[in-house]
């Protein structure tokens, strides 16, 4: 019993040994330099699109040093921003996406250019580009036409004869 | 050498709607004055076609390419039937292959269309002084073409060179306006070339069809 006693002793003696070690470290944490600290990460994010168009001739010519206009979608009539496309025909912007809607840039070279109109931000699922045809298509409607000129041709070289 | 849509401003647009609807009601004006109107219908469907074709077809002028436009030999060949065939090849050119546009279609057939007129006078004077010969009809060709080409791009260049945008850097733009100018000399003298033979080529193998014009 006695035996016991001193054994329980010991533990109560060790606890309180342990509540000091305890309280010892936590000091420690608590005056270390602040530069631990550093290794928490604040991350904020803002999302910008960046937007690149490639403007060519439909002959695949790239429309070197083009001038762009970039219109936002509230106002149609002064440009946003200006710029120059580059050597490969090249242009990127990013919209400011607190203006959501249809973008338009403009591009323009010597007389000759076009329009795309670009979706931004919200529900704007719409894109309304500068698609056109593909050769193929371009070839079979051109092929119409040729032959409807050929049967006016016929026609009317018929009804002159008879 | 095609102004396509949101280049020009509506006023001009607006005008060259005017001035080619003018010119076709004069054109048609004429051609019913001739003794047979449809006669020559056949002869300006397919030189139609040949227009509508010509702006597809692309020839590398560093730094830029060009197309044929062929205006001088319609207006050689088909006289006021030129410009509606012009006016028809643009609209089918405008819609299939995005060359011009819908609202600067007035503009471009004034473009095309008027210098095809003047060549048809200039080809007429072929005649003057003991009628026609085979090297006249040559030399009068190739000055069809070369006139009417030479209009074209001058008309062209005008037109845009007069209706510059502020928000565009103006003297770059004029720049690449002149850049594009000079591309189109050596056109307009494949133009003459073209026309010089396509007529003296017609005067040999078939003559009637030069007897209208």
């Amino acid at each position: 019993m006695h035996k016991e006693n001193n054994y329980i002793v010991f533990i109560i003696k060790l606890k309180w040994q342990s509540v000091i070690a305890a309280i010892a470290i936590t000091m420690a944490f608590l005056f270390m330099p602040m530069e631990v600290h550093a290794h928490g990460v604040n991350i904020n994010y803002t999302s910008n699109v960046e937007v690149e168009i490639i403007a060519t001739y439909d002959s695949g010519t790239p429309m070197a040093g083009a001038q762009v206009a970039v219109y936002a979608p509230d106002d149609p009539t002064t440009p946003w921003l200006t710029g120059i496309c580059d050597g490969e025909g090249r242009f990127s912007f990013t919209p400011d996406t607190a203006r959501p809607g249809i973008w338009d840039v403009q591009v323009r070279l010597a007389g000759h250019g076009g329009m795309i109109h670009i979706p931004v931000g919200g529900d704007t699922t719409t894109a309304d580009g500068q698609g056109g045809f593909s050769h193929l298509q371009i070839g079979i409607m051109s092929a119409c036409v040729i032959w409807g000129s050929i049967g006016t041709a016929l026609y009317f070289s018929k009804r002159r004869k008879t | 050498m095609h102004i396509p849509d949101g280049i020009l401003p509506l006023s001009v647009t607006g005008s060259g709607y005017a001035a080619t609807a003018l010119t076709t009601w004069y054109s048609i004006r004429k051609i019913r004055q001739k003794e047979d109107p449809r006669q020559d219908i056949p002869k300006a469907s397919l030189l139609t076609a040949a227009f509508f074709v010509a702006s597809w077809i692309h020839i590398p002028v560093p730094p830029t390419s060009v197309h044929l436009v062929l205006n001088g030999l319609l207006g050689a060949l088909l006289g006021y039937y030129a410009f509606p065939a012009i006016l028809i090849g643009l609209f089918f050119q405008a819609i299939m292959f995005g060359h011009g546009g819908l609202t600067t279609l007035g503009v471009n057939a004034m473009i095309m269309g008027l210098p095809a007129l003047i060549a048809h006078h200039i080809f007429r004077l072929r005649k003057w002084r003991n009628g026609d010969s085979q090297r006249k009809t040559g030399a009068f060709g190739f000055l069809s073409g070369v006139v009417a080409t030479g209009i074209s791009v001058a008309m062209f260049v005008i037109i845009l060179l007069t209706n510059l945008p502020a928000e565009i850097n103006v003297v770059s733009e004029r720049a690449a306006i002149y850049a594009l100018a000079i591309a189109h000399i050596p056109v307009i003298f494949i133009e003459g070339t073209v026309t010089a033979l396509v007529t003296m080529f017609i005067r040999k193998v078939r003559s009637g069809i030069l007897d209208g014009v």
